[in-house]
């Protein structure tokens, strides 16, 4: 079981790297945005995770079985979309005040609260690894893994 | 395309070479969101869940929204609602009034248009009475609304032509409600879930279409291992990823297992003899009652093998829900429309409805039968306010004269005033519009060209000349704005006050937060307006505000059980939510309704700890409903069931949802769900254009194969309005309900 704060950075540098490489090398016409490169979106392009479980193999099944993933909070309410011309900001680590407040502001009151003003939630919150049931999920558990 | 994860790590050293060649890349957006100027309090335009929702305003515009913490969501949203501002300010919303002329949508004055409007109102109701007019809306529309537009029409012109789209979806849950108790809506409320041990989630996909109450039931589970999730559902869903049991049947034998469950449950001797003995009259189909051996010869037939065979569903795993429901110390059943869109679905209402009665499964923390309401108002704004052909306000019914008599005296009308028969249900109201029987129809705030079941037959009647359709409908792209005469700009969500009342008897206001666009009006004030020009009496339609509006509605249901009279604007503006009853202004809401001690209806010292009162022997009914077919069972020339539904990425007719980037790309068109081994066989691969065709039309869909249909089964979303599954469902509906059978039909499919 890989747990916590290392192995999300290992997760994003890979998410960074292993994006922009795909889309690079496989789809010429690809979108710098966000400081991101990334595939154009395409007709069939609109499955993050179906890419993802390839890509970045790691990520993808931290996320499913995360509580963001039980409940199919996908990759788009907070990392936005490819092309950069979505409602969220296309990125690697969501803006807590554009997108974590949505769902957690209370959360972030009383952690503020508590330990002042910290922009940075995923710190201490790695959100794709917040698993939800543990033992009774091991039936339905991904055939990606 | 077919990539290895090996394949792609390949290419990867070489690419981030490349990549640095690049450089940096500017970020585009600012990632930082900006401090609104303030919060609104309201409630998410999208299902009957009801989150409470916090709109952000700055500069006089909807910038972002955040869950309203002191809502029962606790401000939690799901991915919907977090999404919810690109909608309000959409390329495709309607901001002037239309008019169509020689089949163009036209620019037009408010008052050209509502004088046609009018105009073609008035001659309808001179030339062919008050039954050739109609009301259809939505419940989606505020309760005011509702409420205004069903007296405006049952109160201003004695027609009770008055429907909506809950009639598609909620229906047989009322149905179900008033045969079991006398009265409609859930006992229980969303706090039953903290307190169950037992979850059996019937013919309802939670967590794509009421994912906050999803994620409830599985914190519940992840505080508790022992907690029981079962899931009955031919397909297995992401509901089903946090099951103990997934139940997969054929589709429409789930009478056969309901019934066994109960047969298990007596033959365990795990049922409640003391609750049933004093509080439930078994009840046959044909309305008589009987006693507890004659409900036990009837079980006979119902065996786990006997039901086995027609379910398909193993003998062993029906024992062991049963006992796993009777045997939780509080058990919470849940359905949507995988019951009630049905030609049984009062029937199957009423079989989940047994398994409490039996067990005593209700009426304390953790233990209800709970039916999820699709729409956000659809409780709300219909079902208690009596937006359809046959009720009243408050649970009156227009057939009982001295319900008539009761509401024309607290509106002050003339006795007589309210037509004695019930008016044309959906489907026999479009019919009749196809038929041009019914001359003018108002439609707000829905989508019927897109949502009718074998909707080719309407969109046909729609079309005719010799009828007409004013629509008010805030998004230009919508299906039925192609077929409505005269087009009207309402205002959306944010834009205008009101109430919407959730699954849970709980009602929020929605405060404005920002001005219409355009020319847009709020549909009270369109209505009134309406009202005013047809010459509707001003003492029936006294309403200044929308807030006048409300009061009356408090006033006239403080003579029921339904009774809003303590749930004052005041209160509402500052609490987020409360549940009827609510008899007074110090009432905190009622959690649990026909308990003694926790229902205002029933008095402090009533000799019995239940009430039910919708019935005058105080006993709900526990009803014998034998197992029957589907309307159009598979066969040899359509040997496979379409079934339809939602995605949790968009909601009914996708003209909220395809407005935001995100939703749209997440699901850009309509698919169809194909079983692996059905593909296999039929030579399908996932991608693979598929054609569907059932009696009324066929369609060519994308394959997508997976173990998520069960064999024989296929499922397709309906809200793509380029893909109509519509245009291949059935229009046959439940004798009892009226509520179209959406969720099975016979389909023959082939590669295309």
């Amino acid at each position: 079981m890989i747990t916590g704060k290392k192995h999300t950075l290992t997760g994003l540098q890979l998410l960074i790297y292993v994006s922009c490489s795909f889309g690079f090398y496989l789809f010429p016409g690809q979108v710098n945005s966000g400081g991101l490169n990334h595939l154009i979106p395409t007709d069939d392009a609109f499955d993050c995770y179906a890419c993802h479980k390839v890509a970045t193999p790691k990520i993808a099944q931290n996320w499913y079985e995360s509580k963001h993933g039980v409940m199919l909070m996908k990759c788009f309410v907070c990392h936005g979309q490819p092309d950069g011309k979505g409602s969220i900001p296309w990125t690697v680590s969501p803006d807590p005040k554009a997108v974590c407040q949505k769902c957690h502001d209370p959360a972030m009151k009383r952690m503020e609260a508590k330990f002042g003003i910290n922009p940075d939630c995923v710190k201490c919150h790695p959100f794709h690894q917040n698993s939800l049931h543990h033992d009774a999920y091991k039936k339905t558990q991904s055939k990606s893994q | 395309m077919k990539l290895t994860r090996r394949d792609i790590l390949k290419t990867a050293a070489a690419s981030s070479a490349i990549m640095a060649l690049n450089g940096s890349l500017p970020m585009l957006q600012d990632a930082a969101a900006a401090e609104p100027d303030k919060w609104v309090k309201a409630v998410c335009r999208f299902c009957g869940t009801g989150c409470g929702v916090m709109i952000g305003v700055k500069g006089g515009k909807v910038v972002t929204v955040k869950g309203d913490p002191n809502n029962h969501n606790k401000g939690f949203l799901c991915l919907k609602g977090a999404l919810m501002p690109p909608i309000v300010y959409a390329k495709e919303r309607v901001t002037k009034p239309y008019i169509r002329k020689n089949g163009q949508l036209q620019a037009a004055t408010w008052d050209e248009a509502m004088d046609l409007v009018v105009s073609k109102f008035k001659t309808a109701l001179k030339e062919h009475g008050p039954t050739s007019i109609a009301y259809y809306g939505s419940g989606q529309a505020l309760t005011e609304e509702t409420y205004l537009a069903s007296k405006i029409w049952k109160a201003g012109f004695s027609s009770n032509n008055v429907e909506g789209n809950p009639r598609l979806c909620m229906a047989s849950a009322v149905g179900g409600y008033v045969t079991s108790f006398g009265k409609d809506e859930p006992s229980g409320s969303y706090e039953d879930i903290d307190a169950a041990t037992c979850f059996f989630i019937i013919g309802s996909n939670m967590s794509e279409c009421h994912p906050i109450l999803f994620k409830r039931v599985a914190a519940r589970k992840q505080a508790d291992p022992n907690v029981k999730v079962i899931v009955v559902d031919p397909r297995k869903t992401n509901t089903a990823r946090i099951a103990d049991e997934h139940v997969s049947f054929k589709p429409g034998t789930d009478l056969a297992i309901l019934n066994a469950m109960a047969y298990v449950i007596i033959q365990e001797e795990l049922d409640n003899p003391r609750f049933y003995g004093k509080y439930v009259n078994f009840m046959t189909n044909d309305k008589k009652k009987v006693d507890f051996k004659a409900y036990q010869k009837f079980l006979k037939d119902y065996t786990p093998e006997k039901a086995e065979k027609i379910s398909g569903v193993p003998a062993e795993q029906i024992r062991r829900i049963a006992k796993m429901f009777a045997s939780a110390s509080g058990t919470v059943s849940f359905w949507t429309m995988g019951l009630n869109q049905r030609i049984r679905g009062v029937w199957a209402n009423n079989l989940v409805t047994n398994l409490h009665l039996l067990t005593g499964q209700i009426g304390k923390p953790g233990a209800t039968n709970f039916s999820l309401t699709g729409q956000p108002n659809a409780c709300g704004g219909v079902r208690d306010t009596g937006g359809l052909c046959h009720l009243l306000p408050a649970g009156r019914l227009i057939k009982k004269a001295s319900h008539r008599a009761q509401l024309e005296k607290q509106w002050g009308l003339k006795p007589g005033t309210i037509a004695p028969k019930p008016g044309l249900h959906t489907i026999a109201l479009w019919n009749a519009f196809s038929e041009a029987k019914i001359k003018a129809m108002f439609v707000l705030c829905t989508n019927p060209a897109h949502s009718l079941p074998n909707v080719n037959m309407y969109t046909e009647g729609m079309s005719r000349k010799d009828n007409f359709m004013v629509l008010s409908e805030p998004f230009m792209d919508a299906e039925t704005v192609k077929y409505c005469d005269v087009l009207l700009p309402p205002a959306f969500w944010c834009e205008k006050r009101g109430v919407y009342g959730c699954s849970e008897r709980r009602y929020s206001l929605l405060m404005k937060a920002v001005e219409p666009m355009g020319e847009c009006k709020s549909d009270v004030d369109i209505l009134l307006d309406f009202a005013r020009r047809m010459g509707v009496d001003p003492k029936v339609i006294p309403f200044k505000t929308v807030d006048d509006i409300w009061d009356e509605w408090r006033e006239v249901s403080s003579v029921t059980p339904y009774n809003f009279k303590g749930m004052t604007r005041a209160r509402q503006e500052k609490e987020s939510g409360i549940r009827w009853p609510c008899p007074t202004e110090d009432h905190p809401g009622t959690k649990i309704r026909y308990v003694r001690g926790e229902d205002p209806n029933i008095p402090k010292d009533y000799k019995n700890k239940y009430w039910y009162y919708g019935y005058p022997d105080g006993k709900a009914k526990l009803w014998m409903r034998p197992y029957a077919p589907a309307a159009e069972e598979p066969d040899a020339d359509y040997p496979m069931v379409l079934t339809t539904g939602r995605v949790i990425d968009h909601w009914h007719t996708g003209t909220m949802t395809m407005k935001v980037p995100e939703l749209k790309r997440s699901f850009p068109k309509a698919y169809v769900e194909v079983n692996e081994d059905d593909a296999k066989e039929l030579g399908i691969k996932n991608g693979d254009n598929v054609e569907l065709e059932t009696r009324r039309d066929k369609m060519v869909f994308q394959a997508k194969v997976s173990d998520v249909c069960r064999p024989g089964l296929v499922f397709v979303p309906w809200y793509d309005a380029n893909l109509m599954i519509n245009k291949l469902t059935l229009n046959a509906f439940d004798k009892g309900s009226k509520q179209p059978e959406y969720k099975i039909c016979a389909v023959r499919i082939k590669k295309a």
